[in-house]
């Protein structure tokens, strides 16, 4: 049976194909920001538990302790934007994918609630220094690391058309992608770009915080993390890029010039964060990973469409044009950010005669 | 269809999806009512300046964050994920049409989970009335996320306008989304009271936790009028076949909705108790009962929702297993494993029927039936089952029982699913088909053709009566076949001797103790409301004795004889023997003997689908489990309360509401016959009940059911007819057409037969129109539609059906020949059994008569032997028309 045979005729959109890849790249993005920091920040507060070292993996642990169930938390909400418009756009190749692997696709969600209950409880007993706070954070990171490689997984066998004949062996959804070559280096990439930007997460806090020795160092740390993380891309990325299929890596060295462009700015922007990190401009970082980020997002979603280049294109997707609901969820969305910065405002405002 | 199926067999049915969807469902109801609670309370805190009761909201808070945000927020997730992996086709459906509205709730529960963040971390440290803005923006986000959400979920159950407009907003605002909203509301307010309970319960200080604790009870109790009102609302805003649904078809909601009742009561009253002022170490316990009550109640009521879904994921427009109404006509021609893109077997041939019954079990089925798992369990449901009733049961999906999706794909396919469940998973194996029984020696009474002046001649008037035998609970055939006799005396001018003489008959030894066999005595003072001497029959003829003379037939008869096919040994032998003598009446002279075997079998397929073991010898007889679970189904279908009765002991006779023209044939007239009311008879409801379920199939599915197959126990149909490659339906019809006819005839005496009608399609007619109405056992097919003139019938076009005879005189066993003197049966046997038969039994065993006066098993005179009666040759036809042609099939003598 030719594995094309399989893909499952798609649903009915309701507006233009663009809109849905413009707005899965945009929630992604925001998502993998989210992702990253909370991933990232996580891995360097257990590597701090780890060292021992007490001082400054105290005080950035303290920082991270606090922020973790606000990073866990909209990670999960920009995820679900994301993975909303995938579902729309390529649908009948994630349903599948999904259903292959479902035992551990559906997994994610126990395992997100135990890491994220870990982090809580890491957060509550911090102060009191137990003994127990390196098992919490570890449970939550390691649960973490897993629940992104089961993401990595999906990603990819949803593209990889070929591997799904295997379900008639394993119907049961104990799939996974293993057997394809970019699947780790795709994760380590990803790892790595976590722990970034963790580390920048960690420095931009501090850096935008009050002035002081604790927040510097905390910066110290950060920009460390950073700086090695994005160096160490360099080999992470090539042996990513070296390990796709040789038609969709050509596309990136030269046969498009759009997609060559893309990605050798970008590879001059890292080039550049490697640079700027050694010198610990914390600002200037951020700024560049954001249009970094948002670069690699298009260049994501590149690869995705040349995956499925051969038996997919978003544009001969049927449309039963109905504009109304977008102009309605834009609307929404508009209200949503201003009643959002209309409430951190007031949050920030703080009050002393309540205190 | 679309998707390959996740096949985890133990957490088939969606259990995962119920499992989640609760606890997810319970939470997040707590997320909108809780979030008002929140505000309220440190209002309440703020206006009566008691710290401590804004330290109870704090505490409140984290508990409602890490249980709403975390938790809540996750099993959502969660419940995305589990649905898309069950149903892909309907997910992505919901998805593609609701996409922005899935969107715009994302919006919400983003401002929702900053909203509570900031909210909790806020606490005392910003100004109250900011504070209490943040509360306030949670609970309107999170009610709109159920606003979003809710008119999803409703428009699950009522599409509404969508079906034809497919327009977002019509699917949106459909009929059941506001009451739908406003009871949820309400829920979620009942619910911020009953979570209350249990962070108050945890409250330090006596007073306080005791206050705080009348407080939830207040938040529990205030709304509950309300939800009452919304859920009437609710019920009475449904169409009105998914309000029947919930009401009255589904086997579902009969349990969940006494639950659902019972927890409001629970919950009604365990609110005002907690009210009372109590000791806290039964307070605390009481408000996880509580909380557990609300989990059940909020449960109940999302199962009878789904429940009035059935059988649709998407009413209207996508079957539970992602079937969309609009596909069936395409599978049912390629077959489902063909259409279906996942599946691996992709035909089924004679050696892979299990693995494609398995294949077609995952695709229609497992979405709503596990396999031994915790969630609707198809083992239990189908234990009852042969393969051919599965089969059976299968086919019958959609029409009667509305509750479940029809059955796509071809008959095969649906054989294979039949023996996957039959045979894989109960391991039922199909009987060896059973040895022929043992031939019997048939002793053939003299005759003297130069000095016998009698020819006396026997017959049961019924090829093969049918009993039923389980008196004890049900009866619907009382044991009793009728015996007719004719006296001629031999001469140039025979005559039909009527006067002067006494035709006794005697049923061979070894059956003459029925009553020792069979409760049908025991019971008869219940059954009929008198007392039956044993061994006798209704109207009072007994195993032996003398038959009466009937005028009207110009012959003698015993009806009524209670035989059995139960031998005073063990075993099953359904043609005992008669012997019948003519003798004198002035001179006891013995003027003629004869014998004849009378068809009486209790071997009815019956239990192929209602379960239970043959009661005799393995070979025939309906048991007590069978037949009580033939009144648990009637019970269950038509709210009967049958089964209760007759545990009780007092059997059921069926005819006492299924009044039936056949009870006259069975003496059945006195006793407790009622008025039928509306009800239909006996003959009509049977067949076209079970036409439902047996429609469709090749081949002669009377045989699943009545004992005429010529490899089953009795064989019933033996004679020529079945010789010659005839079956019941080339003179009945099929079982659609044989119900249709029955059931327009109960039309035409104002009977509803609609539900029963709608889904029987006419094989031997072009439509329903086409097919005469007809009386049961009144009016059957006439042996002359194909004989036409008693002639050769045209070969190949077996004509039998739809030409009814006019009434009961007309019927072969009542009919003569054209003189009038003669009856047909008396030279032709019996019905299903006319000469030349062969009977299982023993070959001639059906042909005494013939034999013992022909030594040949043809009809009498047949190749103008006329002198068996006339001493002489004959030269016209004067009982019938092509009477002298010589026999056509005289290849069957030489077998």
């Amino acid at each position: 049976m030719p594995a094309q045979a399989l893909i499952p005729a798609p649903d009915i959109l309701p507006v233009h194909w663009g809109w849905l890849r413009l707005l899965l790249v945009f929630t992604f993005v925001l998502h993998i920001l989210a992702m990253n920091a909370m991933l990232g920040s996580g891995i360097i507060a257990f590597v701090n538990t780890l060292r021992k070292g007490g001082g400054t993996g105290d005080t950035v642990n303290r920082g991270i302790s606090r922020k973790l169930p606000f990073t866990i938390a909209f990670t999960v909400n920009f995820g679900v934007a994301p993975l909303l418009f995938l579902q729309a756009l390529y649908g009948q190749f994630i349903y599948t994918s999904s259903v292959l692997m479902g035992v551990f696709w559906l997994s994610i969600a126990g395992l997100v609630i135990i890491a994220y209950y870990s982090a809580y409880i890491y957060n509550f007993r911090f102060d009191k220094q137990h003994a127990s706070s390196s098992l919490y954070i570890g449970i939550a990171v390691v649960l973490m690391l897993m629940v992104a490689f089961l993401f990595t997984n999906n990603m990819t066998l949803m593209l990889n058309v070929d591997a799904w004949t295997r379900y008639f062996d394993t119907p049961d959804g104990t799939m996974l992608n293993l057997s394809d070559p970019v699947l780790f280096p795709r994760y380590i990439h990803f790892i790595t770009a976590s722990a970034a930007v963790g580390g920048l997460f960690i420095a931009l806090a501090a850096r935008l915080g009050a002035k002081g020795p604790e927040n510097e160092a905390r910066i110290d740390l950060g920009m460390k993390w950073f700086t090695y993380a994005t160096a160490f891309q360099f080999l992470a990325g090539t042996v990513f890029l070296l390990s796709l299929p040789g038609e969709i890596r050509q596309l990136f060295m030269g046969q498009d010039t759009f997609a060559t462009v893309l990605l050798t700015a970008g590879i001059l922007l890292a080039a550049a964060l490697v640079i700027l990190g050694f010198k610990r401009k914390v600002l200037s970082c951020s700024a560049a990973v954001l249009v970094l980020v948002c670069g690699m997002a298009v260049i994501r979603d590149l690869v995705r469409q040349a995956y499925l280049d051969p038996f997919f294109n978003p544009a001969d997707l049927p449309v039963r044009p109905e504009y109304s609901p977008m102009v309605f969820f834009l609307i929404t969305l508009f209200a949503g950010l201003l009643v959002i910065g209309y409430m951190l405002r007031i949050a920030a405002i703080r009050n002393r005669e309540v205190q | 269809m679309n998707y390959p199926v996740w096949e985890v067999f133990s957490a088939g049915g969606g259990f995962l999806i119920a499992l989640i969807s609760i606890v997810h469902v319970y939470v997040a109801h707590f997320a909108v009512g809780g979030g008002l609670f929140l505000v309220m309370t440190e209002r309440k805190a703020y206006r009566e300046n008691a710290m401590d009761i804004l330290d109870y909201v704090k505490t409140h808070t984290r508990f409602f964050l890490l249980l709403t945000l975390v938790f809540g927020g996750l099993t959502g997730v969660g419940i995305w994920f589990v649905i898309a992996l069950y149903s892909p086709s309907a997910t992505s459906r919901l998805i593609h049409v609701f996409l922005f509205g899935w969107a715009a709730e994302w919006v919400c529960f983003t401002v929702e989970i900053t909203a509570i963040l900031l909210y909790y971390y806020t606490f005392s440290k910003i100004s109250r009335s900011r504070h209490l803005i943040l509360g306030w923006i949670y609970f309107i986000s999170a009610w709109l996320s159920l606003f979003l959400i809710n008119g999803i979920i409703a428009f699950m159950l009522t599409p509404g306008e969508w079906i034809e407009t497919r327009n977002f907003w019509h699917g949106f605002f459909n009929p059941s989304m506001f009451p739908s909203l406003f009871f949820r509301t309400a829920v979620a307010l009942v619910l911020a009271g009953v979570y209350g309970f249990v962070t108050a319960s945890f409250i330090k200080k006596d007073a306080l936790r005791e206050t705080m604790i009348r407080y939830c009870a207040g938040w529990l109790l205030l709304p509950f009028g309300f939800m009452i009102l919304f859920a009437v609302w609710y019920v009475l805003a449904l169409p009105e076949d998914i309000r029947a649904m919930v009401l009255e078809y589904s086997p579902e909601t009969a349990f969940y909705g006494k639950a659902f009742v019972v927890l409001l009561a629970v919950l009604f009253c365990g609110g005002l108790v907690m009210a009372i002022r109590m000791p806290h170490a039964v307070k605390k316990p009481m408000a996880f009962f509580m909380l557990a009550a609300g989990l059940f109640y909020l449960g109940s009521f999302e199962f009878i929702r789904e429940a009035g879904r059935r059988p649709y994921i998407i009413s209207n427009h996508m079957f539970s297993n992602s079937i969309e109404p609009s596909q069936a006509e395409k599978i049912n021609k390629s077959g489902i494993l063909k259409a279906a893109k996942w599946s691996r077997t992709k035909e089924v041939t004679n050696d892979n029927t299990i693995e494609a019954g398995r294949a077609v079990f995952s695709l229609e089925c497992l979405a709503c039936h596990s396999v031994g798992g915790p969630l609707n369990d198809i083992a239990p449901l189908t234990e009852k089952y042969s393969a051919s009733g599965m089969e059976a049961l299968i086919t019958g999906l959609g029409r009667l029982n509305t509750y479940m999706p029809p059955f796509f794909g071809t008959e095969k396919e649906k054989k294979a699913l039949a023996e996957f469940i039959a045979k894989e998973l109960h391991g039922k194996i199909e009987p060896d088909r059973p040895a022929p029984p043992a031939k019997r020696k048939t002793d053939i009474p003299s005759f003297d053709p130069d000095s016998d002046e009698y020819v006396l001649l026997a017959w049961s008037a019924t090829g093969m009566q049918s009993i039923s035998d389980c008196s004890d609970i049900l009866v619907f055939q009382p044991p009793g076949t009728t015996i007719h006799a004719q006296l001629i005396k031999r001469g140039p001018l025979p005559e039909v001797i009527t006067r002067n003489v006494e035709i006794a008959y005697s049923v061979e030894p070894g059956f003459k103790n029925p009553s020792g066999q069979v409760s049908f005595w025991e019971n008869a003072p219940d059954i009929y409301g008198r007392s039956v001497e044993p061994d006798t029959g209704l109207a009072g003829f007994g195993v032996q004795g003398k038959m009466a003379h009937k005028k009207e037939l110009n012959a003698f008869a015993a009806e009524q004889v209670p035989v059995v096919p139960y031998p005073d040994k063990d075993g099953f032998m359904p043609y005992p023997l008669f012997n019948v003598k003519a003798v004198d009446r002035n001179t006891g002279d013995i003027l003629a003997r004869t014998s004849m075997a009378a068809g009486v079998s209790t071997e009815l397929g019956c239990k192929s689908c209602h379960g239970g073991e043959w009661r005799v010898s393995g070979k025939a007889g309906i048991s007590e489990a069978t037949a009580m679970d033939i009144l648990e189904t009637h019970d269950k279908n038509e709210k009967t309360e049958l089964a209760a009765r007759a545990e009780k002991g007092s059997p059921v006779r069926c005819a006492e509401c299924h009044t039936d023209p056949a009870g006259k044939k069975n003496g059945d007239t006195d006793g407790k016959r009622s008025d039928s009311g509306g009800i239909l008879n006996f003959s009509a409801a049977i067949h076209g009940f079970h036409a439902n379920y047996l429609s469709g199939k090749t081949g002669n599915t009377c045989l699943e059911c009545h004992p005429s197959r010529s490899t089953g126990k009795a064989g019933g149909l033996r004679d020529i007819h079945m010789a010659t490659g005839l079956d019941c339906t080339d003179c009945h019809g099929t079982m659609e057409d044989h119900s249709i006819a029955l059931l327009k005839q109960e039309r035409e005496e104002g009977k509803s037969v609609d539900r029963l009608m709608e889904h029987l399609t006419p094989v031997h007619a072009e439509s329903v129109d086409e097919i005469n109405p007809r009386t049961p056992w009144v009016q059957q097919p006439d042996c002359l539609n194909c004989h036409l003139d008693y002639g050769p019938p045209e070969m190949g076009t077996a004509a039998g059906f739809n030409k009814w005879t006019d009434d009961e005189k007309g019927l072969y066993r009542m009919r003569s020949e054209e003189l009038g003197m003669v009856m047909c049966q008396a030279c032709h046997g019996t019905t299903h059994a006319v000469y030349p038969a062969e009977n299982m039994y023993g070959e001639n065993r059906d042909n005494i008569p013939a034999m013992q006066y022909q030594k040949t098993p043809l009809p009498l005179g047949t190749n103008r032997n006329c002198s068996v009666c006339h001493t002489m040759d004959m030269d016209f036809e004067i009982h019938h028309e092509n009477m002298t042609t010589p026999f056509r099939n005289d290849w069957i003598l030489d077998d």
